[in-house]
């Protein structure tokens, strides 16, 4: 699973640390943040990719952030993590493009009309499907709670993280990403029975019940 | 007892995430350990934090990757106030051990020309001998495409510079940029080779001795790296050819000193901008059937040259 922003993987855990690079790229060191964006570039794609579930919606939002970031450098305290604030900026490019695009929240009929639509075909593999199904789910989600479900149950970060990054209290996260999975269970739940799936969601489902 | 009354999903929801009170959790887990359709409820909306769980998330496409380079590139451009600070190097002596000194053979191995992927992509494994190869996934040998060395450190800023103009630059350029962008499609294929020819098409009235051995044009394009990653005769080809003594005085300076350097075949000059400054793109090559032509961008005055020669197609 992903780690969450304040620790990079520890296998490739650099010498130099992200606050340094950008130091040196304030600086005026040119190499220094295209090391950041090669260090952290997949995880901002994927969460691009995830919260506006287009790859040329990402692509443009991924790419307007990174230049945003290049720009403000200057204005990075050092409050939060880098890995923190690249998130944020990466995040608020895909909200905005979701606003200007004015993402409705979806009508009742749409969930219906999506919990019903057709398994796709044989030939594609679970992981695709799969995939292809969640994309489909979560933009019937409102940006908000598209996002903290992209943050926390995709990505993996916890919730205090999260909160970060989207400038919100934890509180808030937890209850976006309460009311986003409330929406997409009727959507999801097909998938429920997959057998690699069942089993981890049943042990998960009787621990919370049994408190 | 809570038997009768069942709980919605956002309840259920707050109540995995730990948002409702103590009181109220424990009417719906007393109302749970009874009520089977509410446990259901509960295991979907678990079975959604398992399926976003799952669902993989890949890497970032190599596009999208270069796509962010090179905007990043005009980004270090424009807040450096652009154009070439470094000093130029000895392009001449950098480039002794290019592929045009060697055997053609070698020539596959390009001289990578920053950020572009389409340039080798689309090159045309050419039926030249003993080129290196990799075996493809279907099983036929596809030349060895050079794992784009990381620009080396002084090149940078004229990179950054160079793609900065790129974006100021004329329809034509954004074009390129998209073309490059999309991973080496349709923008890449090799026009016909029309210009090649035109160096024998000065007319035969010319004064033989100020008749030139190349194509002298001057389209006053504003050229950027990225042009010069394109097939060059697009470029060259339509502007109209000169043939006065007075136009070229400054080309026919740079050529021969360029050709006396580099026993290379000139064939194709053009009078015109590298990143707005005032530059001749003069192209060479080892022989006519060669593929792969040399170009360099030199200051029409000094004829130094204004970027790394490069390789390039016609």
């Amino acid at each position: 699973m992903n780690s969450p922003p304040e620790t990079p993987p520890a296998a490739d855990r650099p010498a130099v640390s992200d606050a340094e690079l950008l130091t040196a790229h304030i600086n005026g060191d040119p190499h220094a943040f295209s090391e950041i964006v090669k260090r952290h570039r997949d995880r901002m794609w994927a969460v691009a990719l995830r919260t506006l579930g287009d790859p040329d919606e990402a692509a443009d939002a991924v790419q307007d952030a990174f230049v945003s970031a290049y720009r403000k450098a200057g204005t990075f305290r050092g409050e939060a993590a880098v890995t923190t604030w690249l998130h944020r900026i990466v995040v608020n490019a895909c909200l905005d493009r979701m606003r200007r695009k004015s993402v409705r929240p979806v009508a009742d009929d749409e969930l219906i009309e999506a919990a019903e639509r057709e398994t796709p075909g044989p030939d594609q593999t679970l992981e695709r499907e799969v995939s292809m199904e969640v994309s489909a789910a979560l933009k019937l989600l409102p940006a908000d709670q598209r996002a903290a479900l992209v943050l926390v149950d995709m990505m993996g970060y916890s919730v205090e993280d999260a909160a970060q990054v989207l400038e919100v209290p934890s509180g808030t996260v937890k209850s976006r990403c309460a009311r986003g999975r409330a929406k997409l269970a009727p959507i999801l739940s097909h998938l429920r029975n997959r057998s690699d799936l069942s089993r981890v969601s049943s042990a998960k489902g009787a621990e919370l019940r049994d408190g | 007892m809570t038997g009768d009354t069942h709980y919605d999903l956002d309840t259920l929801a707050d109540l995995a995430e730990g948002l409702l009170d103590a009181g109220q959790a424990r009417q719906v887990r007393e109302h749970l350990a009874v009520c089977d359709p509410c446990g259901e409820l509960l295991a979907d909306l678990a079975a959604v934090r398992e399926v976003l769980a799952a669902t993989p998330t890949p890497a970032m496409p190599m596009g999208v990757a270069l796509r962010i380079d090179k905007a990043l590139a005009v980004e270090a451009g424009s807040s450096r106030g652009g154009v070439g600070l470094a000093p130029a190097p000895d392009w001449d002596e950098l480039m002794r051990d290019s592929p045009w000194e060697k055997t053609a053979a070698t020539v596959s191995a390009s001289i990578s020309a920053p950020t572009s992927v389409s340039a080798s992509s689309a090159e045309q494994p050419s039926p030249e001998p003993v080129r290196l190869g990799v075996v493809a996934d279907d099983g036929t040998i596809v030349p060895a495409r050079q794992r784009r060395a990381r620009r080396s450190r002084w090149a940078m800023p004229a990179v950054a510079a160079a793609a900065a103009a790129a974006v100021v630059g004329t329809a034509v350029v954004s074009t390129g940029l998209l073309a490059s962008g999309g991973g080496g499609g349709a923008g890449t294929v090799s026009p016909p080779v029309v210009a090649a020819s035109t160096a024998p098409a000065v007319p035969p009235t010319q004064n033989r001795t100020r008749a030139r051995a190349y194509a002298l044009t001057d389209s006053q394009h504003n050229y950027s790296d990225e042009n010069l990653e394109q097939p060059l005769g697009e470029f060259l080809g339509p502007a109209p050819i000169l043939q006065g003594p007075s136009d070229g005085e400054h080309a026919d300076k740079c050529v021969s000193k360029l050709a006396g350097r580099t026993k290379l075949d000139v064939f194709a000059v053009d009078q015109g901008q590298y990143n707005g400054q005032e530059a001749i793109v003069m192209a060479s090559r080892k022989t006519k059937a060669a593929k792969r032509i040399r170009i360099d961008v030199v200051d029409p005055f000094s004829c130094k040259n204004l970027r790394k020669p490069a390789m390039g197609r016609w």
